[in-house]
């Protein structure tokens, strides 16, 4: 019980020393202001063309939640948690912190909460936008009562990047070089992902199908889609192209069964790999910590 | 409560077998050169650093193994603070309060208390970015007195501080040793330690060069008093007379200068001059050097290499 005061204060103390920072708050604002753009983009330019017709309109809020904020919500978590643990070290102020009655894992474990319920406060910010935001402009929305399970799957899918992030910020100890070393994987488990799709669909090898799937992005990217599927049906396959896994229509074709198998395959790899992926990154910043003197200052 | 502490940073031996125990309201001075390893010591003693070799305990608990028990009545002000700069100093405070468990009531009166204890009344709501280095400083201070601690541990807490700040920093620490606080400073400055302290360590190349109460250190490091004398001239009689003293350990001879080495603690100036008056000798000077503490310090950091 006593540990979770401990944390909790850690929690708080996280919170307001990522807040303190002007990047968090220019990101989120411009998070924001991208999504309303993409939505205001299409509401006037899009309107009565094949993909955005009568039928999908009152589907729009999933593009607001999913779409506008894709790229954004994995930059934030890995600007959120690429400072939580190094910036102690680099300002020296980690000493003061691990002096006192605590242990580390509960130390890490409230950086880590703290960071990441951010993370989710953002997330909820922007869903609630994207949902708002999509009434506004395409008129009353179906299928809300998903929402709330939706967000928590946005939630879930950014454990990867916000772990990853996490596990460097430790390891590393230096902020500016976690985040672009994130960064770099981010963008380059982007285009191995193309890639590996590409040589599956030119060999129809499936080792590069798996492959594809074990890159961190795809289940960073597609978990709250595949989960959109399983839980709703979409009038439009135009649309459902835009936020679904390319992959699973072909796939549907070639092997000749019905997208909806293949769907909640996919959503079960997917819950499988964040969480597999989640653990590994925690595991190994928790090692660090403990096996580890505490950096003094390095910037 | 430190015992058999060995650290290496990679290669480099910090810590050399360092042990020594400080009890219930004693001030103890830990005193080294830069570079001795005294931070080394003080965060192996807070569990910020695994020692190779050894332990520490604070109050029968080892740190390392149980911080939360170890740590609770600790209060700890860190060599250099850097702290956080988006708190104002009470906010800091007030979130140190927490860490230790404190109420909202314990910790809003004892935040008021520490302020006008660290001469930082006017400074309390204003973010610590603005601070001065000094000022950083005196908060640091208030924050390790945050919890009420019964073990007072800072790593050259008055570096930085105007002489006034320092002479009243000087007087709280004795203060609280007085209230039965353990207080655990380190220092390079011999003057401060011998001013406030009642046990000194000394530490030099990560090695324990001595432990005990502070009146202990000039008769462990006076094994001598010297004699210098200026003379006129001298001559070989005068020296070898010298030399036959019974209370003459040596006499080294250096142009026109004696220096005779005693083997008592007295002043014999009265002595040696009549007996260079004997030898017809004619004294220019004549000087009697004791061992300073500062004398004792260095003599202990050499002993140390
Ligand atoms: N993180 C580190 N990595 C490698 N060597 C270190 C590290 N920290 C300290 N040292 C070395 O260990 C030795 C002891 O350092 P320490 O900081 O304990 O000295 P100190 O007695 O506190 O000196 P000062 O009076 O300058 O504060 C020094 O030679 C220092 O160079
Ligand atoms: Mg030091």
């Amino acid at each position: 019980m006593s540990a979770l005061r401990r944390i909790t204060v850690i929690v708080g103390y996280e919170w307001r020393r990522a807040l303190a920072k002007k990047s968090v708050l220019t990101l989120i604002i411009l998070a924001i202001a991208v999504q309303s753009l993409i939505l205001a983009l299409y509401s006037r330019f899009a309107v009565d063309t094949m993909f955005l017709t009568e039928e999908v309109k009152p589907f729009m809020w999933i593009l607001g939640v999913l779409q506008g904020q894709g790229l954004f919500v994995q930059l934030i978590a890995i600007i959120i948690a690429g400072s939580t643990m190094s910036e102690e070290y680099e300002h020296g102020t980690a000493d003061i912190l691990l002096s006192k009655p605590i242990t580390k894992v509960e130390y890490l474990s409230g950086k880590f909460l703290g960071g990441f319920s951010l993370l989710a406060l953002v997330e909820a910010l922007t869903t609630v936008v994207g949902v708002i935001l999509a009434s506004w402009f395409f008129g009353p929305q179906n299928g809300l009562q998903y929402v709330p399970l939706i967000f928590l799957a946005i939630v879930y899918s950014t454990l990867i990047f916000f772990c990853l992030s996490f596990m460097f910020s430790e390891v590393l100890r230096r902020s500016t070089l976690t985040m672009l070393i994130a960064l770099v994987i981010l963008v380059a488990s982007s285009i191995t992902r193309q890639l590996l799709v590409q040589l599956y669909l030119t060999t129809e090898e499936y080792l590069y199908f798996y492959l594809s799937r074990g890159i961190p992005t795809w289940g960073a990217n597609y978990f709250p889609s595949l989960l959109m599927r399983e839980l709703m049906t979409i009038p439009s396959t135009v649309f459902l192209n835009l936020i679904n896994d390319p992959l699973i229509p072909i796939e549907a074709r070639i092997r000749g069964v019905s997208e909806a198998i293949l769907v909640r395959e996919a959503l079960q790899q997917a819950a499988i790999i964040v969480a597999v992926y989640a653990i590994i990154f925690i595991l190994v910043a928790v090692y660090r910590l403990l096996k580890s003197d505490v950096t003094k200052k390095t910037a | 409560m430190v015992s058999n502490l060995t650290k290496y940073y990679g290669n480099f031996k910090a810590l050399d077998s360092v042990s020594f125990a400080v009890g219930k309201g004693w001030i103890y001075g830990y005193l080294g050169p830069n570079g001795a390893g005294k931070t080394t010591t003080i965060r192996t003693m807070l569990g910020l650093l695994k020692p190779d070799q050894g332990e520490v305990q604070i109050a029968s608990v080892n740190p390392t193994k149980d911080p939360v028990q170890a740590l609770q009545s600790v209060g700890y002000a860190p060599e250099l603070p850097t702290l956080q700069t988006f708190f104002t100093g009470m906010q800091l405070l007030d979130f140190m309060g927490r860490m230790f468990g404190l109420n909202a009531r314990d910790r809003k009166e004892g935040i008021k208390q520490l302020l006008n204890l660290v001469g930082l009344k006017e400074w309390g709501d204003k973010k610590i970015g603005k601070y001065s280095k000094g000022m950083v400083q005196r908060l640091s201070v208030a924050l390790a007195l945050i919890n009420d601690p019964t073990v007072l541990i800072m790593d050259e807490p008055t570096i930085g501080m105007d002489p006034e700040a320092t002479a009243h920093f000087r007087n709280l620490f004795t203060t609280l040793s007085k209230q039965g606080k353990t207080v655990f400073i380190s220092s390079h400055l011999l003057d401060e330690v011998q001013r406030i302290c009642t046990h000194v360590g000394m530490i030099n190349k990560g090695r324990m060069v001595f432990d005990g109460p502070i009146t202990q250190v000039l008769e462990a490091f006076t094994q001598q008093w010297v004699i210098e004398a200026e003379l006129k001239e001298v001559t070989k009689t005068i020296v070898s007379a010298l030399k036959k003293l019974d209370y003459v350990q040596d006499v080294k001879t250096e142009g026109n200068k004696l220096r005779i080495e005693l083997k008592e603690k007295k002043d014999l100036r009265g002595e040696i001059s009549s007996e260079i008056f004997k030898r017809k000798g004619v004294l220019l000077s004549l000087n009697l050097h004791k061992i300073t503490l500062e004398d004792a310090y260095l003599r202990a950091l050499k002993g140390g290499q």
